[in-house]
C-alpha cells in the first residue's frame, strides 16, 4: 500500500493535516486532519508498506497491545481507502 | 478525522493565533490594474512600465511561496491589482498549487476568459472572490471607468458558478454604488450567492489617480446605507431568505473571519491588532515587502533578502512594538467601532490615534441603536 501521489501532510498550527495539490483538489474537495499516530502512519505509508508494517510501526511509538494496534490501523487503513488515497 | 474546510478552518487560524506562527497570508502579485477605481487604495495603470519592472519576477515569488509554506503558510489570497494582468499568473498558480496551499484569488473578474475559467475549473481554487463595482454599465464607468466591465465580470461570475468553481461576490460601498444595493444584491440573490460589503474604504496607500477619501461616503451616509441593508435583509427573513449580506474587508477578509478572532486572547499581552495581521498573517507587497497587512507599509521587512522565515520573525518583532490606541480601547462606541491599528494609521498617521471618520460612524450607530430602542 502506498499513498497515492498528489497530497501533501503538513503541521499546521500544531494540527496534521492532508492537502490536496493541483489537479487532485477536484476530486478532493477538502481538507484531511489526521491525529498524530494518523500522521505517523501516513508518513510509513508515502514510502509503501503493509498492515503489518504499519502495526510494527504503531507498537514501536505507542505502549498498546498489538490486538489494539491492529484494530486501529485497519480502521485507519479502511477510512483512507474509502477516500480513495491509497494504491 | 476528516472536516469540511469551514468547521477545521476556525480550529487552525485559533490554533496558529495562539502559537504566533504564521498561517495565512496575501501575496499582492501585481500593483497594476486594467481599471482605474476611484477609491482603490493600491493601483498603477496596466501600462506602467517603471512599476512592472519592480514587480517581483515568477522565481522570485515561487521562491517566496516556497519560503512562505516551509514558514508554516497555509490559507494564501492572490491579488493585487489585477492578478490576471501578469503574463505569468497561470504559471505561479500551478506552481503554488502544488505547494500545498489553500488558494482563494481575488479578481474584478474583467479579464477572466471562458479559457481561464476552463483552466481554472481543472485546478480550483478554494475560491474565486469578485468586486462588483456596480449593478449597471453607467455606474462602471463612472466607478471604474470601464462600462464593459460590468459585462465582462457578470459573464465571468456566471462561468465560473457554471463550472462549479466557489465564487464570491462583494461591492465596494462608495459614492457611486451608494444608491446600487438592491441591484446588486438582486444579482447575488439571483445567483444565490451572499453579496459582501465593504464598507470601509481607506486612504490611500499607494496609488496616483484615485481619491479614496474623496469618494468614500460620509459617516451618515454610510449610516444610511447599512439602514437600508438591515431592513432589506429583515423584509427578505420574513420571506425566508436569509445571510443575504456579510460584512466584509476590501483586503484581506480571511485574516479575521470568525468572532473568535476579535477576542483578545487572556493570557496575551495586548497586541493592537485584533485581527491575525502581525502574529499569524502577513502581506507581501508586489515588489517584495512584507508587511502585517496590506493598508500599511510600515513595519515592513525584506523577505528577498533576509529570507522568509527571518523576516517573518522579524516583522513579528516590530508588530509588538505598534502601540494600541488607549482612547478607542476605553470607548463607550467601541464594540460599534472597526478600527484597528492599520485604519488608524492610515486615517491619522498614527497607529494609536482615534480616526474621527471611524469616531463619527461608530456614534451615529449608537445613536441610531438607541433611537430605534426608544
Amino acid at each position: 500500500m502506498k499513498i497515492r501521489d498528489g497530497f501533501m501532510l503538513r503541521e499546521i498550527a500544531g494540527q496534521w493535516v492532508v492537502v490536496p495539490l493541483g489537479e487532485k483538489v477536484v476530486e478532493f474537495n477538502g481538507i484531511m486532519t489526521l491525529s498524530q499516530s494518523g500522521a505517523l502512519l501516513w508518513q510509513v505509508l508515502e514510502k509503501n508498506a503493509s498492515e503489518e508494517d504499519l502495526v510494527e510501526v504503531i507498537l514501536k511509538e505507542y505502549t498498546i497491545d498489538k490486538e489494539t494496534a491492529e484494530t486501529d490501523v485497519r480502521e485507519f487503513v479502511s477510512i483512507i481507502r474509502e477516500k480513495n488515497l491509497i494504491n | 478525522m476528516s472536516l469540511r474546510w469551514g468547521e477545521l478552518y476556525s480550529q487552525l487560524i485559533s490554533g496558529a493565533r495562539e502559537r504566533k506562527e504564521l498561517i495565512s497570508a496575501s501575496f499582492e502579485l501585481t500593483a497594476r490594474c486594467n481599471l482605474q477605481c476611484k477609491m482603490c487604495y493600491v493601483s498603477h495603470s496596466v501600462n506602467d512600465l517603471k512599476t512592472k519592472a519592480k514587480e517581483l519576477t515568477t522565481a522570485e515569488w515561487i521562491r517566496l511561496a516556497e519560503e512562505a509554506r516551509d514558514a508554516g503558510l497555509l490559507f494564501l489570497t492572490l491579488t493585487g491589482g489585477e492578478v490576471f494582468i501578469r503574463e505569468d499568473f497561470k504559471t505561479i498558480y500551478e506552481k503554488f498549487m502544488q505547494m500545498g496551499f489553500v488558494i482563494q484569488i481575488y479578481t474584478n473578474g474583467t479579464l477572466l476568459t471562458k479559457d481561464h475559467v476552463n483552466w481554472l475549473a481543472s485546478i480550483p481554487p478554494s475560491k474565486v472572490s469578485i468586486t462588483l463595482y456596480g449593478a449597471s454599465r453607467k455606474t462602471y464607468q463612472e466607478v471604474t471607468g470601464y462600462a464593459e466591465g460590468f459585462d465582462k465580470t457578470i459573464r465571468a461570475i456566471d462561468d465560473l458558478l457554471a463550472k462549479g468553481i466557489t465564487t464570491e461576490i462583494k461591492t465596494t460601498v462608495i459614492q457611486g454604488t451608494r444608491y446600487e444595493f438592491d441591484a446588486l444584491l438582486d444579482i447575488a440573490l439571483q445567483r444565490k450567492l451572499q453579496l459582501g460589503i465593504v464598507n470601509y474604504v481607506s486612504p490611500n496607500r499607494e496609488c496616483s489617480h484615485s481619491d479614496p477619501v474623496g469618494n468614500r461616503l460620509s459617516s451618515q451616509e454610510l449610516l444610511q446605507y447599512e439602514i437600508h441593508m438591515s431592513e432589506r435583509e429583515q423584509q427578505l427573513t420574513a420571506e425566508n431568505i436569509k445571510d443575504i449580506t456579510k460584512i466584509t474587508d476590501a483586503v484581506t477578509e480571511e485574516v479575521m473571519p470568525a468572532k473568535l478572532d476579535v477576542v483578545r486572547l487572556k493570557d496575551t499581552p495586548a497586541l493592537a491588532f485584533p485581527c491575525l495581521a502581525g502574529t499569524s498573517a502577513a502581506w507581501v507587497t508586489w515588489d517584495g515587502r512584507l508587511l502585517p497587512c496590506g493598508l500599511l507599509d510600515i513595519p515592513e521587512t525584506n523577505p528577498l533578502e533576509k529570507g522568509f522565515k527571518a523576516a517573518w520573525e522579524e516583522l513579528k518583532n516590530k508588530c509588538t512594538l505598534i502601540p494600541v490606541c488607549k482612547e478607542c480601547q476605553e470607548c463607550k462606541y467601541q464594540s460599534l467601532c472597526e478600527h484597528c491599528p492599520a485604519r488608524l494609521f492610515r486615517e491619522t498617521g498614527y497607529y494609536d490615534q482615534p480616526a474621527p471618520y471611524l469616531c463619527e460612524l461608530a456614534q451615529s450607530r449608537s445613536v441610531y441603536k438607541d433611537r430605534m430602542k426608544a
